[in-house]
């Protein structure tokens, strides 16, 4: 992916989400669910409140990962548990093809074709993976 | 790019705008290792011992003959005191498990820092919690300075060796060996000098300063991937035992029992990495033709310059200002997650390393999630600075 394109991205999608992400604050009482990379060191807790009424994070990760975590909250909000696990999939394969669909949010469709940025589909994918592993050990 | 050493790396001339600034990683190969590999495979290739025909015996002469060229590369008298390894990790697994442990016992501590890579860290972590001793670390100041005066009160009757590094990966910190040795030598401590970062630009001297272990890896210093060198002192090589057993490393084998061969054969079970072993050779061959001297210069006259551009940046941080420092310059910038600068320097064509760069102890310690790091070498220069910086005050501009 050229320079211009990425900039475009970042400028569209990736910073604005970085610097005010969704429901970015600890919650109390919640038990969490991690999403870390020990290869690179990014760390969020995912704090869901039923099933699913809100979804909050909190932790440390670049801009990819923070903004990719961001669009997860705001899109599993309301959404059933059957709901969310389908979206994760489907994101997640939508993300390993980089094949962007009607399905998704605009937004999410912008994730997803920065796949070829330079190894960083780890970031995007990180809380997605998360939450998905989470709440198929819970079933 | 005026540079004397540069036109002998062939990656240079596949990516003549690449300012490859990820030595602390892996050096580039100069085309001398990359010719020596070859030539093997196409000229001399034939498995070594007790092949009784011709080039069987080269390649065994050439093999050991590496062995004779890396004691005389670190300063050693005898052959029989260097092992081959995969690489510096191994190398230090090995003293950690084949010698330390049998003797480590219940109120025991082995000493390290905490500006070790995980190399030097894990295998003693781990040895420590399976016996039941204690694991003691050893700080860094403010500066990122090694904190000797907490050597001293460390260092016990109880200390089963101490381990460090000779150049921290992160911080570049180039720490104080002689000393640190001599200290610990007096209270009868054996030392381990992890020399991944140092081997290529520094003198080793081990029969001046009589460490008891050293370990690098080939492909810091020019060589390839998949080798790397264990010495051990004359003291302790009867006392490393067998690590992997197989082919090779015998003496005699029976069903009812088996014997082995003494160090360094005892670690080098099955067929050895021949070629990795011929690209040390070489790799240190090449080292040979340059002055180390001038070389330390370059590294330091790069660095300070580097430090001096980036201070004028305001946003960005560089971690630590240690005494002396290699050519390793570790940064941050206010905002802007280390991995995300690393991917837009990528595609300026600067390859640096972002992340905790396998020192997580350290960057805790210092309470930074990652960094952004760049590292010299012999074919780096100023002018790859000057385009770091203005790349990266490209970057704070875009982000802002």
């Amino acid at each position: 992916m050229e320079k211009e394109e990425i900039q475009k991205r970042y400028k569209e999608l990736i910073l604005p989400e970085n610097k005010s992400p969704y429901h970015f604050q600890k919650q109390d009482g919640i038990t969490p669910i991690s999403a870390y990379n020990p290869m690179c060191g990014d760390k969020y807790q995912l704090y869901l409140k039923g099933q699913v009424q809100e979804a909050h994070f909190h932790g440390i990760g670049c801009a990819v990962s923070k903004a990719s975590t961001s669009l997860l909250m705001k899109e599993i909000e309301g959404k059933t548990v059957d709901e969310v696990v389908k979206l994760c999939k489907d994101f997640l394969q939508a993300v390993a093809s980089g094949t962007p669909s009607d399905r998704f949010s605009e937004s999410l469709n912008l994730l997803i074709e920065l796949k070829d940025f330079d190894g960083r589909l780890d970031c995007i994918r990180l809380s997605w993976k998360a939450l998905l592993s989470h709440l198929e050990n819970i079933k | 790019m005026d540079n004397p050493y540069r036109s002998d790396f062939p990656i240079f001339e596949k990516h003549p705008n690449l300012a490859y600034l990820d030595n602390a990683a892996t050096t580039q190969k100069p085309r001398q290792v990359i010719e020596a590999i070859t030539r093997f495979y196409e000229e001399e290739n034939a498995n070594i011992h007790r092949g009784l025909y011709d080039l069987s015996n080269e390649a065994t002469s050439r093999y050991e003959g590496v062995r004779e060229k890396v004691a005389q590369f670190i300063g050693a008298e005898n052959a029989n005191t260097i092992g081959f390894t995969k690489g510096t990790t191994e190398s230090v697994n090995i003293v950690a498990r084949s010698l330390i442990q049998p003797q480590l016992q219940s109120g025991d501590n082995i000493v390290t820092t905490i500006m070790e890579h995980h190399a030097n860290f894990l295998p003693w972590q781990i040895i420590c919690e399976e016996n039941h001793a204690k694991l003691k670390v050893i700080g860094v100041d403010q500066s990122g300075d090694f904190a000797l005066e907490e050597l001293d009160s460390a260092l016990n009757a109880q200390t089963k060796i101490l381990a460090l590094n000779h150049i921290s990966n992160t911080l570049g910190t180039v720490n104080k060996v002689r000393e640190i040795t001599t200290l610990a030598h007096q209270k009868g401590i054996p030392v381990l000098l992890d020399a991944a970062q140092s081997a290529a630009y520094y003198d080793l001297n081990v029969k001046e300063l009589q460490y008891d272990f050293l370990t690098f890896s080939a492909h810091k210093l020019f060589g390839p991937f998949g080798i790397g060198v264990l010495y051990v002192n004359d003291r302790f090589i009867d006392k490393i035992r067998p690590y992997n057993y197989g082919g090779g490393m015998i003496q005699e084998v029976t069903v009812e029992g088996s014997s082995f061969a003494s160090f360094p054969k005892n670690l080098e079970a099955g067929t050895p990495n021949i070629e990795g072993v011929l690209g040390l050779g070489a790799a240190i061959d090449y080292i040979s033709t340059f002055d180390k001297q001038e070389v330390q210069l370059h590294l330091s006259a790069l660095t300070s310059y580097t430090i001096e551009k980036l201070s004028e940046i305001p946003e960005i941080t560089v971690l630590g200002s240690p005494e002396k420092r290699s050519g390793i310059v570790s940064f941050t910038v206010e905002d802007i997650h280390a991995h995300d600068v690393a991917s837009f320097l990528n595609k300026d064509d600067i390859a640096v390393r972002a992340g905790m760069h396998c020192t997580q102890p350290l960057l805790n310690h210092l309470e930074v999630p990652a960094t952004v790091r760049a590292s010299f070498s012999i074919y780096n220069t100023r002018e790859e600075v000057d385009k770091l910086c203005k790349s990266l005050i490209e970057l704070i501009e875009f982000w802002s």
